[in-house]
């Protein structure tokens, strides 16, 4: 039987089954709290550190991504403060000056609040974000594809870079990818690097404080869904 | 040796090895350290060993290789005992002196003392000698005392006299509430209160649990746990047992880096040899309780210190950190409660429990208690392991322990905690070695690694350094460790490369504290500190570099320049010669020019001349 708890997420006291994670609950609950290699059914890693949230304990708040912290009775959670948001938008502006052509990682840019980016660009494909290397090994249990590398040079590869036999070419790995959104072929000429903000996300000026990944609140799904 | 099946047979060990060596009247320990190899110790113990069955002295003087004695500048080491004698850089040509003269006779050879560089005398004891006088010497002090691959050194020296306490009267509980009363907090760098870790661990559910050692020691400039393991291995398996009775462990590991070849088999044999005697494995000395430890060789990632990736790496798995909103003492290696303690910590265990609590706290401040080994280098005369009470100021260390400045410059800056700590400036030599007071300062005592700098350390250059070494050791599984590091370099290399802008600092800063706030684990938490503090204290330098284009200290090679002052040089020659560049001309006894096209900026023609001619700007 499912054993439920109550946390306060932004005031809001939620009721959620016992072993749920932070960011699920509040996804479940409406709050939407910016994620990237968060996939539901899938392990979380904590990698791209976006939905980071602040874990007040004994009346200090400490930083953690939501998608690890699990639920817990009398938990209190802030997932919107100044600091939050700053340290969001930070974070949001390394990944979008690593990918600036990514439609999807330009809206996580832009829903974090990036204006400006101060770094150079780098065009880059991949973040990352461990969504394809999950979905191999979790879903379909092959394993076929991986991390290697480490720090700068960690890319993700066949074993020893040469394509097994147990990858059945199922695709999943190109689906789940948030990179596969097809770019938008405005602004990212070279020497003319900025963010414009006409992807989907200009729909946020309108509504302010929406997600511009699940198309204004149309369902909390979307975001989730990203590429799926 | 026959298998110890009970506290007394252990005792009786004991008496009868001592009476055993009660016919040895001399005692000569060399170095075997890794430091003092380097300096070829092995063939001085050698020939030490010839000489002694040469002259037949093989029952009365015992020769004792040793682990490191701290003091590696002055390798090899040798200590003689009775009368304390010490004698540096011993060649194995002195062998035959040292046996016939010092040995045999009991005369000092004068040529082999120590000689102060400070005060100019020269010190016979090394008791006397200042870079251990102000010392205070819990740990390291054992070092000499046993032959690290000799288990009856251990047991002569005292040794395995906790554990018999621990299994037979002091409850798990007890131990636990010892070592909080103690202080004693995490040698690795953390800082954590043991006590409360044991106690968590304890009181996690679960059958099945591990103690680990956590022996991937990888700071650069850091060597004090690989010294306590290769040179005082038993001690840390019995602070290992000890912790393992606490918190009802019957299984450990070692997790040693491979590149401590020397640790790594020391502690291999320390394992097998306490096998043997039954002191580890099944039944301990007749109890109830069964412990065994195993030796786990890293793979050399600086990553696989953090505790969630080394467990990951002792799983067979990638070492990469993993989110510990769960901590380690309940979700741990293999899932399992898991007790992980830096090498330093466990070597702390044993005296806290055989001395007692309060023995312990004697020594240190408020929140620090105890002694710290500190791994002592840089630009200063002593250079080696320092072991000091927490509270002892900076400045003593530096000067009293280290000797000051070397080469007549004067010095900077201190360097404290390796990659993740972060640089004081003199201003700040006050400051007491002790965990709270330098993470106030922006710096950490981290595992203890301390580098001194002087005036001809750039410091941005040094915030660099530690960026690139950061940059390669990162895991890159977090954005902010690894984009954000990388953007960090980016721009301290555009300032040390001369395209920097003063708004940059205001983003170094504002990464950093990013990237402290977000990232995964330890190492990136950590990561910005280098920079951050350097840019607390030593700012105009980074303003120097964007504003003036100069590099203060002459060290980033795209804001300086070689020139040769007409007025002293000579025209010898030496520098053309000695440029590999061919950027040197001039004609022989007239002022040689040096052709700034031509100019890699290498230095070399600065180390040859002789008549300090060649200036930096």
């Amino acid at each position: 039987m499912l054993q439920y708890v109550n946390v306060n997420i932004d005031g809001a006291t939620i009721r959620a089954p016992r072993g749920t994670s932070v960011l699920d609950a509040a996804i479940e609950y409406g709050i939407c709290i910016p994620h990237l290699c968060h996939v539901p059914f899938l392990s979380d890693i904590g990698a791209c550190r976006l939905c980071i949230v602040e874990h007040v304990v004994n009346g200090r708040s400490e930083v953690t991504t939501s998608c690890t912290l699990n639920v817990e009775e009398g938990m209190i959670i802030r997932t919107n403060t100044d600091k939050i948001r700053r340290l969001r938008r930070n974070l949001a502006e390394l990944l979008v000056a690593q990918a600036p052509n990514s439609r999807a990682i330009q809206d996580i840019a832009l829903r974090c609040g990036v204006k400006e980016v101060r770094y150079p660009f780098r065009n880059e494909d991949c973040v990352l974000c461990g969504r394809c290397v999950r979905v191999c090994a979790e879903i379909w249990q092959a394993r076929a594809i991986g991390f290697v590398g480490r720090g700068k040079d960690r890319h993700v590869d066949y074993p020893f870079g040469i394509r097994p036999d147990f990858c059945k070419q199922c695709g999943s790995c190109v689906q789940i990818c948030p990179m596969t959104i097809p770019p938008c072929d405005g602004p990212m000429k070279p020497g003319e690097e900025y963010l414009c903000g006409k992807c989907e996300s200009q729909l946020m000026d309108e509504t302010p404080g929406s997600c511009a990944w699940c198309k204004l609140g149309e369902g909390f799904g979307c975001g989730r869904y990203v590429g799926v | 040796m026959p298998r110890l099946n009970s506290y007394r047979e252990l005792e009786h060990l004991r008496q009868r090895l001592r009476e055993q060596r009660q016919s040895i009247t001399t005692t000569v320990m060399v170095c075997g350290g890794t430091g003092c190899r380097a300096s070829n110790s092995q063939a001085v113990i050698d020939a030490v060993r010839d000489e002694l069955s040469g002259q037949g002295l093989d029952d009365s003087v015992r020769l004792c290789v040793t682990g490191c004695h701290g003091f590696c500048e002055q390798g090899p080491v040798i200590i003689i005992e009775p009368g304390n004698i010490f004698y540096c850089h011993v060649s194995p040509e002195d062998a035959f002196e040292i046996v016939y003269q010092t040995v045999m006779k009991g005369e000092v050879i004068e040529r082999l003392l120590y000689e102060d560089p400070v005060s100019g005398k020269i010190v016979q004891t090394e008791a006397e000698i200042p870079f251990y006088k102000a010392q205070d010497r819990r740990i390291l002090s054992q070092n000499r005392l046993v032959d690290p691959c000799s288990i009856e050194d251990y047991i002569v020296a005292g040794g395995y006299a906790a554990l018999p306490r621990v299994l037979n009267g002091i409850a798990p509980e007890d131990i636990i509430n010892e070592i909080k009363s103690a202080g004693l907090r995490g040698r690795g760098g953390g800082g954590f209160p043991t006590g409360r870790k044991w106690g968590e661990c304890m009181d996690a559910p679960g059958d099945e649990k591990y103690v680990i050692c956590n022996a991937d020691e990888g700071d650069p400039g850091a060597y004090m746990d690989r010294s306590v393991l290769e040179g005082n291995p038993h001690l840390v398996l019995e602070g290992m047992m000890v912790g393992a009775r606490a918190v009802g462990a019957s299984k450990g590991y070692i997790y040693v880096r491979n590149e401590y070849p020397l640790a790594v088999k020391n502690s291999r044999i320390a394992v097998e040899q306490a096998r043997e005697v039954g002191l580890l494995g099944d039944n301990i000395l007749g109890t109830s309780f069964s412990f065994d430890v195993d030796i786990a060789r890293g793979g050399g990632a600086f990553v696989c210190g953090e505790s969630t990736a080394l467990m990951a790496s002792i799983e067979g798995k990638v070492g990469e950190p993993r989110p510990k909103d769960v901590h380690t003492v309940v979700d741990g290696l293999y899932h399992k409660p898991t007790t992980l303690n830096n090498v330093e910590t466990w070597a702390n265990v044993p005296s806290i429990i055989l001395n007692g609590s309060s023995w312990f706290a004697s020594k240190g401040t408020k929140g620090s208690k105890g002694t710290k080994i500190l791994a002592l280098t840089g630009r200063i005369k002593n250079t080696g392991l320092v072991e000091v009470a927490m509270g002892t100021s900076i400045r003593e260390v530096v000067f009293d322990i280290g000797g000051g400045a070397a080469n007549g410059n004067s010095i900077k800056a201190v360097q404290t905690g390796g990659p993740s700590g972060g640089c004081l400036p003199l201003g700040k030599f006050d400051l007491a070695v002790d965990f709270d007071v330098l993470a106030e300062a922006g710096s950490m005592i981290g595992s203890g690694g301390m580098v001194v700098m002087d005036e001809e350390t750039c410091m941005v250059d040094v915030a660099k350094y530690f960026l690139t070494f950061l940059q390669d050791e990162s895991c890159g599984k977090c954005v902010p460790c690894r984009l954000g590091i990388d953007r960090m370099l980016e721009i301290i290399t555009d300032i040390t490369e001369g395209r920097g802008r003063m708004e940059q600092l205001d983003l170094l800063e504002e990464l950093g504290d990013t990237i402290s706030q977000t990232a995964l684990c330890g190492l990136g938490k950590t990561a910005p500190n280098p920079v951050l503090s350097t840019l607390r204290y030593f700012r105009p330098e980074y303003e120097a570099h964007i504003k003036e284009k100069k590099c203060p200290a002459g060290v980033c090679k795209a804001l300086i320049t070689y020139r040769i002052d007409p007025d002293k040089c000579t025209g010898c020659g030496v520098c053309i010669s000695g440029c590999v560049h061919g950027a040197i001309t001039g004609e022989k006894k007239q002022p040689h020019v040096i052709d700034a096209q031509l100019c890699q900026k290498c230095g070399i023609c600065r180390s040859e001349c002789k008549f300090d001619a060649i200036q930096v700007f």
